[in-house]
């Protein structure tokens, strides 16, 4: 099978993929208990005034012709109003976006970092007390829960030792300046992003380590070693680049992160961002704003997964042939 | 000594028990003025997190730290020397709800005897530590249509026992439980739903003491902690023995209307209990199409009398309002009753709240920064539901009337009058006419004289767009009449004297919003103002206007200068 066929397939996978998200997006709200309009709790309002406002909603037309309207307003990329905060989604979520996007970002390659690092050190460093360290922190850091760290972080730098902001993206009112402004925005992210690469990094580096121990043990290793080649040598060019393509597979599966946003971390820092807005949107049963968040977050996965495939398609002939003599 | 006596003691002992506990002055009267405001900016930066705001009070970033509901944090406010607290009766009832239409909570006898089974000093006392009002009555004790003479369940398990054993629910001493007189057999499971631990432990923690209170009379009472969303559903579709709530109620008592005439029981309506009581009915109509305050205090005391006797709710507890303002940076905050001292509603502290300098001593002028618990989202005053986003656009608007701190009577503001009269809807039919006088040399915040225009043109808007916020004020409203430039008259469909609460809107500037196309997609605080640089289209007539809206950071917020209030003049 041709590279070229090989993507049309993957193409047409994608589309059902995306179809079916959809679909089960449409369904699970509408199966949940309750309604948007049970939101409003408010004793002036008459059964009267609730219908319409369902009207409004377009909550009173039946359920095929509300998940055409749906499909219809998705495909034009048209994500509706939402029903709590009467904005557009788009809008709401372009908002947030790129606050979640830098936060994303800095604490990711910032875990990825120091967890690979790390992990090579410790293989590296067997039995040796890098290696128990690198274990135990690592471990520490992968079991103690995520807000447990950060009102920790918090209460320390927040508080007992007031040296840190305490939330949002900038200092409100921000500095005048542009210098200014992009160290004051710094300043904001050392916390929330750096309690995100303490919590982290244990996976990255425990991970690494274990499959860094595996390379080392392999024929090969052994063989690069009884030529008399110096340690980094053996190390960084024959058994990390052995143990690259499932980090890199890794890398790939963690990137949707970068638009579904940390919930837990956004509350925490009031930083406004995707991950809360689509836990308030589901907690209020708003069904355009939860549907639309979760659109977003489908195609940067599925996206994710189409270009890890393409790239895999390229660079390894065996997975597009695979793919072709299975079926 | 009479029992309601006591009982009425007892209340006034809390009451002042409490306010001394909190360090209060026992002030008779609350000093307010009513002109301002006295700081020209306030920041207001968006911190969601409840130990990030208790953080940004500590480190002076926040003048106050309002709403406290949780003891840990009230008690830890009261230790910081430089915190003022405050403390006002409140609006809200945390309460017990039966399912009348059904045995065996049909029975009035049984429905008032688990009333005597509900401990509220000791739920009070173990899970609030004392900070809640115990609350026994219909309307919330702060609201000028409380009625004192309502009489209330005191606990007593013999009681309830001597109310059951009198109406024949003998105890069968085998299982312990009740046998129900009507079917000759023991009663069945009573569930009481609740929230549960996860997301409300202190209502599921009352329904489990509820219950277990109740089943030592034998009554057989089980709590069921419920998803929050199935139990709105099943209490919609009336599928419930018993559940525990809260409402956020008003001054007014036309809930009682909503939650209790037979005409709100229906799918969708707040008739939850089912109660059908043609002489409550009657007394309701009454309350609902009151002429005038007179008539709809007197069906208010009648209503709130059947109510304690029909006893369809089991009202607990009322939460006050707790806010914890920092005395080293502010002075002149205002107490107000129903709505605290920092709530959004509280015009009065916005106008009186002062910077203090370092004797102690008020300044005018200056910045003072006042947290925002959460995202304010929208701030289209057409659109805006949220307490959050209120808390903002109510800093930039004002009303035709006004509620007084202390005594909640209605006072002149934008309106210097108002007369309450009635028209002719039909041969036969009449409706409430309400004829407004609006004040001269009220401006816009970007200088444009505020007229009747401007009210009959929001009136009709908001009617004209089925706005869904305001379709309980304008459902009634007939026709809007431009008497003339400053007197505006309201015709409504039928005769209420609470129509004059409908009027209660954010006014919409007629120049600004009569350009609008879709309302729902208008964004003013991102649209340039169309005539004056570094302004936008949120424009009001309140005493700030809003400067900037950065989502998810800080609204900003600037003393108006064209504010009609800015000097101390006659109202």
């Amino acid at each position: 099978m041709g590279f070229r066929s090989y993507l049309i397939r993957r193409l047409i996978y994608t589309v059902i993929v995306l179809w079916v998200i959809l679909t089960f997006n449409y369904i699970l709200f509408r199966v949940m208990p309750g309604d948007p309009e049970k939101m409003i709790l408010d004793p002036n309002f008459t059964p009267q005034a609730k219908m319409e406002l369902r009207r409004q909603f377009g909550l009173d037309q039946p359920p095929l012709t509300q998940y055409l309207n749906y499909l219809k307003s998705l495909v034009k990329f048209d994500l509706g109003l939402s029903f709590s905060t009467r904005r557009l989604v788009w809008s709401e979520l372009r908002e947030r976006l790129p606050n979640t996007i830098v936060l994303f970002s800095v604490a990711f390659v910032g875990q990825a970092a120091l967890g690979i690092s790390l992990g090579v050190a410790s293989a590296a460093n067997r039995g040796r007390f890098t290696e128990k360290f690198v274990v135990g922190a690592g471990l520490f850091a992968y079991a103690v829960p995520t807000f447990f760290i950060q009102l920790l972080l918090l209460l320390a730098f927040g508080y007992y030792w007031p040296i840190m902001p305490i939330h949002g993206t900038m200092s409100a009112p921000p500095p005048d300046g542009s210098w200014a402004r992009f160290l004051d925005r710094l300043w904001h992210l050392i916390l929330p992003a750096g309690s995100n690469i303490l919590i982290g990094f244990g996976s990255w580096a425990l991970y690494t380590r274990n499959t860094m121990l595996e390379a080392l043990g392999q024929d090969y290793i052994v063989t690069a070693r009884a030529k008399g080649l110096p340690r980094s040598e053996v190390l960084y060019h024959h058994a990390l680049r052995s143990v690259l393509p499932p980090i890199v597979t890794l890398i790939f599966m963690s990137l949707p992160g970068a638009v579904s946003g940390a919930v837990i971390t956004e509350s925490i820092f009031s930083w406004h961002g995707v991950g809360r807005y689509l836990l308030d949107a589901t907690l209020q049963m708003d069904y355009p704003a939860a549907q639309g968040a979760f659109y977003l977050i489908a195609l940067a996965v599925i996206i994710s997964n189409l270009m890890a495939d393409i790239a895999y398609g390229l660079v390894d002939p065996r997975i597009r042939v695979g793919a072709g003599a299975g079926k | 000594m009479p029992r309601k006596v006591r009982l009425m003691l007892g209340l006034v002992l809390a009451v002042a028990m409490a306010i001394g506990f909190m360090g209060v002055p026992a002030a008779a009267q609350v000093q307010f003025e009513a002109w301002g405001p006295h700081v020209d900016e306030i920041i207001m930066p968006i911190i969601r997190e409840q130990q990030a705001r208790r953080i940004a009070f500590e480190r002076g970033e926040s003048i106050v730290w309002s709403g406290l509901t949780q003891p840990a944090d009230i008690d830890h406010a009261r230790t910081l020397p430089y915190a003022d607290m405050r403390w006002t009766l409140g609006f809200h009832m945390f309460y017990t709800c039966f399912n009348m239409r059904k045995a065996p909570l049909d029975s009035q006898v049984l429905r008032q005897a688990i009333a005597h089974t509900v401990d509220r000093d000791n739920i009070i006392r173990t899970l609030f530590k004392g900070y809640m009002m115990p609350m026994s009555s219909f309307v919330p004790q702060v609201s000028p249509f409380f009625n004192p003479d309502v009489p209330t369940y005191e606990y007593s398990l013999e009681k309830a026992a001597e109310v059951l054993d009198a109406a024949g629910y003998k105890l069968d001493p085998a299982t312990g439980t009740r046998i129900d007189p009507n079917t000759g057999k023991p009663l069945p499971d009573i569930k009481l739903m609740t929230p549960t631990y996860e997301v409300a432990a202190t209502s599921a923690e009352i329904g489990k003491i509820i219950s277990e209170s109740a089943r030592k009379v034998g009554i057989p009472l089980v709590h069921e902690p419920t998803d929050f969303n199935t139990m709105l559903d099943k209490i919609d579709y009336h599928d419930f023995d018993m559940y525990c709530l809260a409402w956020s109620l008003s001054k007014n008592p036309t809930h009682l209307v909503s939650f209790f005439h037979s005409r709100n029981d229906v799918e969708a309506g707040y008739n939850n209990p089912g109660i059908r009581n043609p002489e409550l009915d009657r007394i309701l109509d009454l309350l609902d199409s009151a002429p005038d305050l007179a008539t709809a205090k007197e069906a208010a005391d009648a209503a709130q009398l059947i109510l304690a006797r029909e006893m369809p709710y089991i009202p607990l507890y009322s939460r006050p309002y707790i806010d914890a303002f920092n005395k080293t940076l502010v002075t002149g905050y205002v107490d107000m009753a129903g709505f605290g001292a920092a709530s959004y509603n509280n015009p009065w502290t916005l106008l009186n709240i002062r910077r203090v300098d370092r004797n102690g001593r008020p300044i005018e002028g200056g910045t003072i920064r006042w947290a925002l618990s959460e995202e304010p989202k929208n701030l289209n005053y057409a659109v805006a539901s949220s307490a959050y986003e209120w808390e903002v656009l109510n800093k930039t608007a004002d009303g035709l009337i006004i509620s007084h701190p202390e005594t909640l009577e209605d006072m002149p503001w934008l309106a210097e009058k108002w007369d309450v009269g009635v028209w002719e809807v039909e041969p036969g039919k009449q409706g409430t006419v309400i004829t407004w006088y609006i004040r001269k040399g009220v401006k816009w915040s970007d200088g444009m004289p505020f007229s009747g225009e401007d009210v009959k043109f929001t009136i009709e808007f908001l009617k004209n767009n089925q706005v869904p916020r305001y379709l309980p004020n304008t459902e009634h409203i007939v026709k809007v009449e431009l008497v003339d430039q400053y007197t505006v008259k309201v015709y409504f469909d039928n005769v209420s004297y609470w129509h004059i609460y409908n009027a209660g809107l954010a006014f919409l500037a007629k120049h600004i919003w009569e350009k609008v196309e879709d309302y729902r997609t208008f964004e003013p605080w991102n649209e340039p103002h169309p005539t004056i640089k570094g302004y936008n289209q949120v424009v009001g007539t309140g005493p700030f206007i809003l400067k900037d809206y950065v989502p998810g950071e800080y609204v900003r917020l600037v003393k108006n200068p064209n504010y009609w209030r800015l000097n101390p003049t006659e109202l």
